[in-house]
């Protein structure tokens, strides 16, 4: 017998063997597996309206996400390049093929296109949703948005079109499974890379991004 | 041989060099508190928090109860992504794939992501003895792989060490780098840490990383994260291994959320962890980025036999270290005194289910029974009845020394017969209050004690005595 069936053979057996086991094993099976949400939402995930933008700004701040708020899509270019004078960074970033970021006039910046190199000094994404539950964003890897630029960008910049914003994580799921995504990754990412491994004391920027900031469209 | 020798038999006389260890005394000193700190705000937070902990134990019995239906669904989806599953019953088959998968991708270089089911199989001497330089990239485990040791906490690995022996150990290493650079400051610590792995992580054919979920539903793999180094590990390399047990599966991407909000609040008080990555199969045909080879090492190592018995409710464990964090007994003597890859109250329940109470039936005495751990636990794993069992057992299987076992003797003879038991605790009480001292430094039988700390002297009569004389 294969190592696979030995194991899956003992854990059906034990399985079996209890008093209380199910008859319809694979009913109940089917039926847990049918997706949506079945269990407690919590309050902090069910925030709506105003409140819930709130909240989502709120939980970007306690994780250390900094944010600028445009009102449209043409804005972007010029908010990241304001934004990288702001920080005294080059003029120079590295972004996937999103067709948000091909629509952009980037002026005088250095633009280029694909996944992350040894060096990044900084590096843009774009966001499929954001959690206000948690101030998390959530970012899908493909040639739109390479994964590694979310990691190796010494600062992050991610765009999030605020109607994308979504109370908790259930209403994401829900709404990322009608998208008909199916990336390699889902990236959920809530702030900065940190670590306290060095004398416990909390630190930003272990491996991934030292900075994490937030572009918010409409 | 491959993997950690346990000293788990020896956690006595490892406590006892543990507590006169003054680096480990004053980390042990350092991070006292903090977690528990961190936790009750976080739990303060959600007032649901308690029902979330009654539904994520109850889906992970169901899951537990119906585990083969659910790992076939996982199966089913992980190839239908082009992804790998390999089954290994032990350690050793473990070691024996993952050693076969990076020699198929001719590795020289290893980098891995935090797995404690790597450190349970011993993978890195394995490599390492077959040619392959494994490279931990997590922050505390590279510090204790600098040292050559083991995680001594499963969330904080290189929690023992302190700041002065971390500097220590990356002059001793980056030898390559100026000796008279600053190391004086922890950000100038953690910039160098950053920059020697930076290029490790585009050297790397391989990569391996832990789970902390897989999801039936999706075939995913979930990995929880703060350094974005398990991202790096498994993004650059041309193969991502993922190594995980199979008590690991939830139903759904809802039930993963459900986990999520116990595992961050639980283990370091934050609502969410930094990255929280969930992946499938190895990278889409347009992507440009990805490995290109899924692999996932499906470990069972003993588990598949606790599953009905009364050491299953263990399975449920997220592996966020609560329990250790507010373990008087792990915070006086730290993770190594245990002997082996798990700590703390979790770990004296899982090591002598894993490798047989006759090695690490010493741990479940390792405990006061205070209940903290339990009360803690987002899952509602009863620790402490779990080690009554495991001590029941080891007493049954003659493991206990005999002098514990001729002293409970006596102490059950009396117990059985409330008269000699008030009568010898009377004589007890004379004696010592006879002495005229309010307190002991050395009494026959207690040196145990009395080592570390005075005896206080008894005041009044027995408990007994004052409650029949109507003191209550």
């Amino acid at each position: 017998m294969s190592a696979r069936d030995t194991i899956l053979a003992r854990v059906r057996d034990a399985a079996l063997a209890r008093p209380e086991a199910a008859t319809n094993r694979e009913a109940q099976v089917a039926e847990r597996m049918t997706v949506g949400p079945k269990g407690i939402i919590p309050h902090q995930g069910q925030a709506t309206g105003p409140q819930k933008l709130r909240q989502f700004l709120e939980k970007l701040e306690a994780n250390d996400t900094t944010v600028t708020r445009v009102s449209s899509e043409d804005e972007i270019a010029h908010a990241v390049a304001r934004e990288l004078r702001k920080r005294n960074l080059p003029a120079a970033i590295r972004m996937g093929e999103d067709p948000m970021f091909h629509a952009q006039d980037w002026g005088s910046l250095d633009v280029s296109r694909g996944p992350g190199r040894l060096e990044e000094p900084v590096t843009l994404s774009r966001a499929q949703f954001a959690i206000a539950e948690t101030g998390t964003l959530v970012l899908t890897s493909g040639p739109d948005n390479p994964v590694t630029l979310t990691f190796l960008g010494e600062t992050h910049f991610v765009v999030l079109r605020t109607e994308d914003l979504r109370s908790g994580f259930e209403d994401m799921w829900g709404d990322f499974r009608k998208r008909g995504l199916d990336p390699r990754t889902v990236n959920m990412v809530s702030g900065p890379s940190r670590s306290a491994d060095i004398g416990q004391v909390l630190q930003l920027g272990a491996h991934g991004p030292v900075a994490l900031h937030l572009f918010m469209v409409g | 041989m491959s993997g950690h020798v346990p000293t788990s038999s020896a956690f006595k006389s490892n406590s006892q060099e543990a507590l006169v260890n003054r680096n480990l005394q004053a980390a042990l000193r350092g991070s006292r508190g903090n977690f528990i700190a961190k936790r009750a705000a976080a739990r303060a937070n959600v007032p649901e928090f308690d029902d979330i902990r009654d539904q994520a134990r109850d889906m992970k019995n169901h899951v537990l109860a119906n585990l083969d239906l659910y790992l076939e669904a996982y199966e089913k989806k992980v190839t239908e992504a082009g992804g790998h599953v390999h089954w290994a019953e032990t350690a050793e088959d473990a070691r024996r794939i993952v050693l076969d998968i990076c020699r198929k991708s001719n590795a020289k270089t290893v980098n891995k992501g935090k797995t404690m089911i790597s450190e349970e199989c011993g993978i890195n001497d394995h490599l390492a003895e077959n040619g392959i330089k494994p490279v931990e990239t997590d922050l505390g485990e590279y510090i204790i792989q600098l040292r050559g040791e083991i995680p001594s906490h499963i969330i904080a690995p290189a929690v023992h060490v302190t700041v002065p022996e971390i500097e220590e150990a990356f002059r001793k290493h980056h030898a390559h780098l100026p000796p008279d650079r600053d190391l004086s400051e922890l950000a100038s610590l953690q910039a160098e840490a950053r920059s020697e792995l930076r290029a490790k992580y585009f050297e790397a054919e391989v990569g391996i990383t832990g789970a902390n979920m897989l999801i039936a539903e999706t075939g995913q793999s979930v990995i929880v994260t703060n350094e974005g180094n398990g991202d790096l590990s498994q993004s650059l390399p041309k193969v991502h291994i993922v190594m995980a047990s199979l008590e690991k599966i939830v139903p759904t991407l809802e039930d993963s959320a459900t986990l999520l909000r116990l595992l961050a609040r639980s283990a370091t008080g934050q609502e969410m962890s930094v990255y929280t990555t969930f992946s499938s199969g190895p990278k889409r045909s347009e992507d440009p980025d990805g490995p290109e080879e899924y692999h996932v090492v499906l470990l069972d190592n003993g588990r598949s036999n606790m599953i009905g018995t009364e050491f299953e409710e263990m399975l449920r464990c997220i592996r966020c270290g609560a329990c250790m964090n507010h373990c008087p007994v792990y915070q006086s003597v730290g993770g190594h005194a245990y002997g082996w890859v798990y700590p703390g109250p979790m770990g004296a329940v899982l090591t002598p289910s894993l490798i047989g109470v006759e090695e690490g039936g010493q741990l479940p005495n390792a405990s006061t029974f205070c209940g903290r751990c339990e009360a803690v636990c987002p899952m509602r794993i009863p620790l402490p009845k779990m080690m009554r069992s495991w001590r029941e057992r080891e007493f049954e299987k003659n493991l206990t020394p005999s002098a514990t076992r001729y002293g409970l003797g006596v102490w059950a003879w009396a117990a059985q017969r409330p008269w000699a038991y008030r009568l010898a605790a009377r004589i007890a009480n004379r004696s010592l209050g006879i002495t005229g001292k309010s307190k002991f430094s050395k009494l026959p039988l207690a040196g145990g004690w009395t080592k570390f700390r005075d005896f206080p002297a008894p005041q009044g009569g027995t408990f007994m005595d004052q409650w029949k004389a109507g003191k209550r």
